[in-house]
């Protein structure tokens, strides 16, 4: 429900992209409710061709539900003067490639009616913010990706907009570049801007947004605060290193009595950052990695933990740690794609 | 501020397209009336296609049908001049064609296909039927010509002049100048052939009307009305001289005929005799000598005798 | 038809559209204030983004040196020479101008959808129909900097000869300047029309079918005095068939001066302001439509 506070509310918004040869049509977006509140940092992540990127174009009048409603600041998408308060900086920076940035952020700039002097203020302000004053006479076509990012970046800040929207802002950079352009959202976060982010890096997701929602095959499968979507911590962890000393007599020890607990060991995992998870059994496990191991024990099984402990101590290993950790952005990602029926 | 339907906004915007078309019908009715050689030129090139078939170069083909008429009509013209200086002058014929049927306002192109048939194929033919033929195909090219560009004096003056020159139909021609002399942009000369033609003829009230007639064309033109006023005061009196009156003819057709001789030049004519060496009239009178500047005679005197050559005009 | 009913005609036309813009007038009316300077800023880069473009650079140097080469007929006799430079002359303005009309308006929306900076524009405080009327005036700007210059060399070239003949003597060129300028500039309003269709076909379809459209466009539009005697003489569907395409079609004939600046004649001005006049309500019509169809148009 819409409230002063909100920014954009959607509301069962669907999109379906008919054609001579689909006649019934291709759900892109599937029945979208979303609510976005004043200075909060959103989210949506989704695989190739979950209706983020037709999402945002809905809002932007690019193109038009096929039922369904969208408002911004409270007034319809179709209104001119909605665009006014916000910004877009489209994926791979579709701008004209034979101007430099000056030029660019000059035009764009114009196009909201200021004045000659406000537009130089105005440019020499963004160029600064993104970085590109040293670059201001570079035509566009021969700026690096990150550059055009950061050019692409300054225009959709042109009037300085209350909603900012960003599909895929480290798409194509660098590692040095997502760095950049991550602590130049942040900043933006930091100025009270709301921002709707389209992005495919979890990471920086993790790092920038209050909220997440996730996308696939159109609808919206989950959604809220990152410790929302990881709930509960679902296991406890207990991390012990020190194995090369257990050998022998000792190390079948260990194993009988990890197995008398009902905890079954897991094949050795081929990459260290295998998600145990995807390879081990369900239940208690552990996994033993040349000279560290890890049990993990379930919520139900939680009460082995004292016998785990004396068990790796009698066996001569030391405890590393005892956790309880929440899943990765990633994880939850995977997660609810899972669990969407066929 | 209001915003219409997507609906509302493509019927008003319907009816906004058919409010201007509808209003545009008139003013384009308008343009046809101002410019009726647009809608002329498509009629008669319809009933002149057969002629369109055997043109010239395919690149005039080719502009012509991507509606350069005048570009194809000047490719024309240019295979037309290769082809007169290559001595070719039945293939200039379909060239010259295409080139007035595709531009009709070149009136350049309008004189010399009237000219060259009128003239040199009329010349180069071996028979009298096939001089009278090109003669009247010349004459009826310049009359087109007239009925194409009615504005324009100069088609009028080449048709009046053909008339006069080539085939002598003087009455027609009389006609045909006087017609171009009321043209706008007609030069003083011509308004001054209408009368010499009835002078050619000896119409006497001819020549006085067309005479009162030029006197009123060009006022300003100080040379034009000394000349009218000349002509005008020796036709007064000459009319009534017959010497003066026999002088005339005989003058006009000995330039005009060269050796032909006038049929009443024959034996015991009163003032005329005829030169022993070349043959020209000579005035009778006590020193009458020669005149010929080619005749061998030149400025000797000559003896009356009786002319025996008779005269085909 | 007769002229009561050309008379109802320009009264109910008129009547509609000023009772259109009557009814719409506060859907439109407040926009203008901000309408206007979008149009022009993004007609302003339109220009700015053809001038660097080296294709049309290209076009305009191989006219002017078409136009140059136009001396070459200096063995034909002075009255023949006129005729020909300015019948070549105009044809080349006439031909190459719409090949840059084609090359200038054919891509401007179908470039800006598939390159995708559209997004950045449609994205700030502009209509549609602004994007649309931006470009056209754009295009317009980039075609009569063009014309002119074509135009200007046309003239060098003629009084260059006239110089050149009137020094050899008893000759005489005269060419008819004043008539020249204004077959040039006619040609020019025929080419605004052209563009203004070219660029309702681009909303709607390829860089391709446009192109071929256009060029189909053109040639229709020079015949359609020959269309009309034909629909004279025929009858049902095929004279309905014609009929459609007579009034559907712009009339490029009435912009069409070469004849008489080539040979000479006077040039009714009545017939050059009535053309205009046409041009520019047909022009009209064709960006209503084109904007109609843009703002349907999911990119």
């Amino acid at each position: 429900m819409a409230t002063a506070e909100t920014v954009l509310h959607i509301e069962g918004l669907t999109k379906i992209y008919r054609s001579l040869f689909t006649p019934a049509g291709v759900k892109a977006v599937d029945d979208l409710n979303l609510t976005l509140r004043k200075g909060e940092t959103y989210s949506v992540v989704g695989p190739n061709g979950s209706g983020k990127t037709t999402t945002l174009k809905i809002l932007l009048g690019l193109i038009f539900p096929t039922a369904g409603s969208a408002t911004i600041f409270g007034k319809a998408i179709a209104d001119l003067s909605v665009r006014e308060r916000i910004g877009f900086l489209p994926e791979d920076a579709y701008l004209y490639d034979c101007f430099n940035g000056e030029e660019l952020l000059d035009f764009y700039a114009g196009l909201f009616g200021y004045s000659k002097r406000k537009r130089a203020a105005l440019v020499e302000e963004l160029l600064t913010l993104v970085g590109m004053q040293a670059n201001r006479k570079v035509a566009f076509r021969e700026c690096s990706k990150g550059m055009r990012q950061r050019i692409a970046l300054a225009q959709a800040l042109v009037n300085d907009p209350e909603l900012l929207i960003l599909d895929e802002p480290t798409s194509g950079l660098d590692p040095a570049g997502r760095h950049q352009m991550t602590l130049l959202i942040q900043e933006l976060k930091r100025r009270g801007k709301t921002i709707l982010l389209c992005s495919h890096f979890l990471a920086e997701v993790e790092e920038v947004c209050d909220r997440v929602g996730i996308m696939y095959r159109g609808k919206l499968v989950a959604e809220g605060s990152l410790p929302e979507l990881a709930g509960e911590p679902e296991e406890v962890v207990v991390t012990f290193r020190g194995l090369e000393r257990v050998a022998g007599a000792a190390a079948t020890r260990l194993r009988e009595r990890l197995h008398t607990a009902g905890v079954a060991v897991a094949p050795e995992a081929a990459e260290p950052d295998e998600t145990p998870a995807s390879s081990a059994p369900a239940g208690a496990f552990a996994t033993l990695r040349g000279a560290t191991g890890e049990v993990h024990l379930p919520a139900a099984h939680e009460s082995k933990l004292w016998v785990i402990l004396q068990a790796v101590n009698e066996a001569g290993g030391q405890i590393v740690e005892v956790s309880r950790p929440r899943p990765s952005l990633q994880a939850i990602f995977v997660r609810a794609i899972r669990e969407v029926p066929e | 501020m209001a915003m219409l339907s997507r609906r509302a906004r493509n019927g008003l915007g319907a009816l906004f397209c058919l409010g201007v078309l509808l209003a545009l019908v008139p003013v384009q009715e308008s343009i046809y009336r101002a410019r009726p050689e647009l809608l002329e030129r498509a009629r008669s090139r319809r009933q002149h296609a057969a002629s369109m078939i055997g043109m010239g170069p395919t690149p005039a083909v080719i502009a012509a049908l991507g509606g350069f008429r005048s570009v194809a009509a000047d490719l024309l013209w240019l295979k037309a001049d290769q082809v007169w200086h290559g001595g070719s002058w039945w293939a200039m014929l379909p060239l010259l064609e295409g080139v007035v049927e595709l531009d009709p306002s070149f009136e350049l192109a309008w004189k010399v296909y009237g000219w060259h048939c009128a003239y040199n194929l009329n010349a180069e033919s071996k028979t009298d039927i096939d001089r009278n033929y090109w003669l009247q195909k010349g004459i009826e090219i310049l009359e087109r010509a007239g009925e194409t560009n009615p504005k324009s004096w100069e088609m009028k003056w080449e048709l009046a002049w053909t008339y006069y020159d080539r085939s002598h139909e003087l009455p027609r021609a009389a006609e045909a100048f006087y017609e171009a002399s009321r043209l706008p942009g007609a030069e003083s000369y011509v308004s001054r052939f209408y009368y010499r033609s009835y002078e050619n003829i000896l119409d006497h009230d001819g020549i006085m009307r067309a005479l009162a007639y030029a006197r009123t064309q060009h006022p300003k033109d100080t040379k034009h009305q000394f000349l009218v006023t000349r002509d005008t005061n020796y036709w007064k009196w000459a009319w009534n001289d017959p010497r003066e009156h026999r002088r005339i003819i005989v003058k006009e057709n000995t330039a005009r005929y060269q050796r032909a001789v006038p049929p009443y030049l024959y034996p015991n004519d009163p003032f005329w005799d005829v030169c022993p060496v070349c043959g020209m009239p000579v005035e009778k009178g006590k020193n009458a000598v020669c005149e010929n500047l080619s005749c061998p005679n030149y400025k000797h005197p000559i003896h009356p005798q009786t002319a025996t050559i008779s005269a085909s005009p | 038809m007769t002229p009561i009913l050309l008379r109802i005609m320009l009264v109910v036309g008129l009547a509609l559209v000023v009772s259109v813009i009557v009814l719409t007038r506060r859907a439109w009316l407040p926009g203008i204030g901000h309408g206007l300077p979008s149009i022009w800023r993004i007609a302003k880069i339109t220009v700015a983004e053809a001038r660097r473009r080296r294709v049309l650079q290209a076009v305009i140097a191989l006219v002017i040196l078409i136009l140059l080469s136009m001396t070459a007929f200096s063995y034909l006799s002075p009255q023949e020479q006129a005729k020909m430079v300015i019948d070549g002359g105009l044809a080349a303005i006439t031909v190459f101008g719409i090949l840059l009309a084609i090359f200038v308006a054919a891509f401007l929306i179908p470039n800006e959808v598939e390159n995708r900076t559209v997004y950045a524009i449609l994205a700030k405080p502009v209509r549609r129909s602004e994007f649309v009327l931006g470009k056209y005036l754009g295009a317009l700007i980039v075609l009569a900097a063009m014309v002119a210059v074509m135009t200007v060399v046309l003239v060098g070239v003629l009084v260059t000869l006239d110089h050149l003949i009137k020094d050899q003597a008893g000759s005489s060129f005269n060419p008819n300047l004043a008539a020249v300028v204004l077959a040039a500039v006619m040609s020019y309003c025929s080419l605004a029309v052209l563009t203004a269709l070219i660029v309702l076909i681009s909303t709607v379809s390829s860089t391709t079918m446009t192109v071929i459209a256009a060029l189909i466009i053109w040639a229709v539009g020079s015949l359609q005095s020959q269309i009309y005697v034909l629909a004279e003489s025929n009858g049902g569907a095929a004279k309905l068939f014609l009929l459609v395409l007579y009034y559907l079609v712009p009339h490029l004939e009435n912009f069409d001066y070469r004849f008489q600046a080539a040979n000479f004649v006077a040039i009714s001005v009545p017939s050059a302001i009535g053309a205009v006049i046409v041009g520019i309500g047909y022009t009209l019509v064709v960006l209503v439509v084109a904007s109609i169809f843009f703002s349907d148009r999911q990119v």
